[in-house]
């Protein structure tokens, strides 16, 4: 019995396989993402992005003669599940191209199965700094910012701003931990005349923020920092504003224009900050073109998390251009060290940890935009990558041989 | 028909030992990979199903041991700096074992329902540890591993490699699948049926009840600590998953899927599951759900399970070739 179905499912299985070795020669870019559950709108706009890319790569023959096809895996968010449909696509289907953006404990995951069978994984969303610190392998890139870049980048500009009074409310576990250490950590650095006068790190799925709202006014704060993403960061905003909160918000994902939406209230948004590598509102050509491009394929606007994939991707094209191939090895090695001039300003994968060194984006969330009808970003403004980066010594990665 | 079965039955054997020996040069490698995964769950299934179907306890626990066998293949690759897969493989069964012994003893004096609760509280528990601790297990993120070549006397076994790691597989949990059949056979085997049968005429006759039921705990325990430790060194990569309450519903899916009336039974449900979610999951995302459907199915109409329908079918062919003979 057991034998019999064993034989019968391997038949099947074979016969699947052999229908689909007939396709002419692509390459093949698995995009890891949640297309189900709670994470699904997430999963769904980075592969959009992922997907005008390729549509724009192949439009113009694709890379070094061959088509870029991309396959979408549901992760559901769980390593398991990631684990086990990645490595039936990399020992059966030979794939061997993977990215991902959503969630740090798939990047764990997708990361160690990179190294084990020798195949490429970059990251435009998955920002623990362990990522490419401690865990950092060859096989792993990231073409985004991780936690001490963005908020780097957020102490940089309430730093400038010149805020005396700053409070911290975070999601109580690593992701918020991290980002709310860095945070303090530059903005003393930058301005040691600034204090912070309260911080909070809340359980997640918070679904009453009035005493730590009432905590933050009593603070007497200027403006809030938070890492908040998400239910914690909508009801944050929502319960915020009505309580009387005055202080602005430093936020990490408040150019999320779900977010705003179902916040819906613009004025609890209005003149908060948000940061990200890329936003539709940052200025230059190369950006304007590639704005006007999607919306005009696509019919919506590419928000922040197009975006990123989007120029993600192109990335890793310019890195099996130089390659002139698409063998991981040989990209591994062009892709080390290679400028990229994109719509979010020039990117600079590091070779020491294979942390992309790039400049972070701020802009203030205003009424008016051309962009959606309910409140969203004005235009964005440049921190440099030379004032949030993190030295190679410092990230933790050891071992990634030049 | 006496001289004959133990015959046809060696043929059996040899042509099964030999199947799975030749398994890395005629399979692909997904397919394996698949196998491998399979005698793993296989053990798993084992141990749970001689708690229930063996001593008819209801553990909705078991992944507890099954993820702390796995989290500590994992820590203890990564913090003793040199140590062998082997060794670490031995601590992680050990440490599963401990935890055997100490819930065990915890969980002793109740049966029945506050035993399934209790043991579901404890996993609960087990699944917050690994959340929280984050230094420890990783957290959300788990814990990667790079296990290293295994230097045996003939040659060299590196688990990152698809048949090396099938092999090891094969031979170390089919000695332990082997002791439990064994093990079903012996005085204590039996001891634990009566437990299951007349837990009060067992005492009666001076059986110390307890006693019986925390060693099986310990055991089965500890053998699904090994199947986690497996379970580690195949993904090179453990995460909270290893240690949820769906890693039980799994075992309990197997278990009942396969059957719980003989030894066989859970073996057959893990490659069945196994298969069949591999399968499903090329066809929708929403493969749980028919699993689901199919467990429903299972428990109200074959609750014997696959190897019970199995059993059924041949009981008829039996009787029909007795009813042709005169």
């Amino acid at each position: 019995m057991r034998k019999f179905a064993i034989a019968c499912l391997t038949l099947a299985l074979g016969l699947m396989l052999a229908a689909g070795a007939g396709a002419a020669e692509t390459i093949k870019l698995a995009v890891m993402e949640p297309f189900s559950g709670n994470f699904k709108d997430i999963g769904d706009r980075y592969a959009e992005g992922v997907q005008y890319a390729a549509e724009v790569l192949n439009a113009k023959g694709g890379i070094n003669g061959k088509k870029i096809e991309v396959i979408p895996v549901d992760t559901e968010v769980n390593p398991a599940v990631a684990t086990r449909k990645a490595t039936k696509l990399i020992l059966q289907d030979n794939v061997r191209h993977f990215c991902g953006g959503t969630g740090s404990s798939v990047a764990g995951a997708m990361e160690a199965l990179a190294d084990k069978h020798n195949t490429l994984f970059f990251t435009y969303g998955m920002a623990a700094a362990s990522l490419t610190g401690d865990k950092c392998n060859r096989n792993f890139f990231r073409t985004c910012a991780n936690t001490d870049m963005q908020s780097y980048a957020l102490a940089t500009w309430v730093a400038e701003q010149g805020f005396k009074k700053v409070f911290c409310i975070a999601q109580d576990y690593s992701f918020g931990q991290e980002a709310v250490a860095a945070f303090t950590k530059k903005l003393k650095e930058l301005n040691p005349q600034a204090e912070i006068v309260g911080q909070v790190m809340h359980p997640m799925g918070t679904k009453d923020f009035a005493p730590y709202v009432s905590q933050i006014i009593s603070s007497g704060a200027e403006v809030v920092f938070t890492s908040n993403w998400g239910n914690d960061l909508t009801l944050l905003l929502k319960q915020a504003q009505p309580m009387g909160l005055k202080a602005k918000f430093a936020g990490y994902y408040l150019n999320d224009e779900l977010m705003i939406n179902a916040v819906a209230n613009d004025q609890a948004v209005i003149g908060s900050v948000g940061a990200e590598i890329y936003m539709v509102s940052i200025p230059g050509q190369a950006n304007q073109e590639f704005v006007e491009g999607f919306k005009k394929a696509k019919g919506f606007y590419p928000t922040w998390l197009r975006g990123k994939a989007y120029a993600a991707t192109m990335f890793w094209a310019e890195a099996l251009k130089k390659a002139g191939n698409d063998k991981v090895d040989d990209v591994i090695k062009a892709w080390e060290g290679l400028t990229y001039d994109g719509p979010a300003g020039k990117w600079t994968m590091r070779a020491c940890d294979h942390q992309v060194q790039q400049p972070v984006w701020i802009a203030e969330i205003v009424a008016k935009n051309p962009y959606f009808s309910h409140a969203f970003v004005g235009p964005a403004k440049m921190v440099a990558s030379d004032k949030i980066t993190t030295p190679c010594e410092q990230t933790g990665c050891k071992g990634l041989a030049k | 028909m006496t001289s004959q079965r133990p015959r046809s039955l060696a043929w059996i054997v040899a042509v099964a030992v030999a199947a799975l020996a030749a398994a890395p040069y005629l399979l692909p490698s997904y397919q394996l990979r698949l196998v491998t995964e399979g005698i793993i769950f296989s053990l798993y299934a084992v141990s749970y199903n001689l708690l229930l179907g063996h001593a008819g306890l209801l553990s909705f626990g078991h992944a507890m041991f099954f993820g702390v066998g796995a989290f500590a293949t994992a820590i203890f690759l990564n913090q003793i700096p040199g140590i062998s897969v082997l060794a670490a493989m031995g601590l992680a069964t050990g440490a599963s074992l401990l935890v055997g012994l100490l819930v065990g003893s915890l969980l002793l004096r109740v049966k029945g329902t506050p035993f399934a609760l209790l043991t579901l509280a404890f996993n609960s528990l087990f699944f917050a540890i690994g959340v929280k601790w984050h230094t420890l297990t990783g957290g959300d993120d788990g814990l990667n591993v790079i296990p290293p070549k295994l230097h045996l006397g003939l040659g060299v076994l590196d688990p990152r490699n698809g048949p090396d790691i099938y092999y090891l597989t094969l031979v170390v949990l089919g000695a332990a699948l082997l002791f439990c059949w064994r093990f079903t056979a012996t005085a204590m085997g039996h001891s634990v049926l009566l437990l299951r049968e007349n837990e009060e005429r067992m005492r009666f006759l001076g059986y110390n009840t307890s006693i019986t039921r925390l060693i099986l705990f310990v055991f089965t325990g500890a053998l699904a600590g090994l199947a986690g430790s497996f379970y580690t060194l195949q993904n090179a990569f453990v995460s909270l998953d290893a240690v949820s309450i769906d890693m039980t519903t799994k075992v309990l899916l197997m278990t009942f899927l396969g059957g719980t009336g003989s030894f066989l039974g859970p073996v057959l449900g893990a490659f069945f599951y196994t298969y069949v979610q591999d399968y499903l999951s090329n066809l929708t995302d929403n493969w749980p759900l028919i699993m689901g459907a199919l467990f429903i199915v299972m428990v109200l109409f074959a609750p014997g399970g696959l190897s019970g329908l199995g059993q059924g079918v041949v009981n008829r062919l039996k009787r029909a070739k007795t009813a042709a003979r005169p």
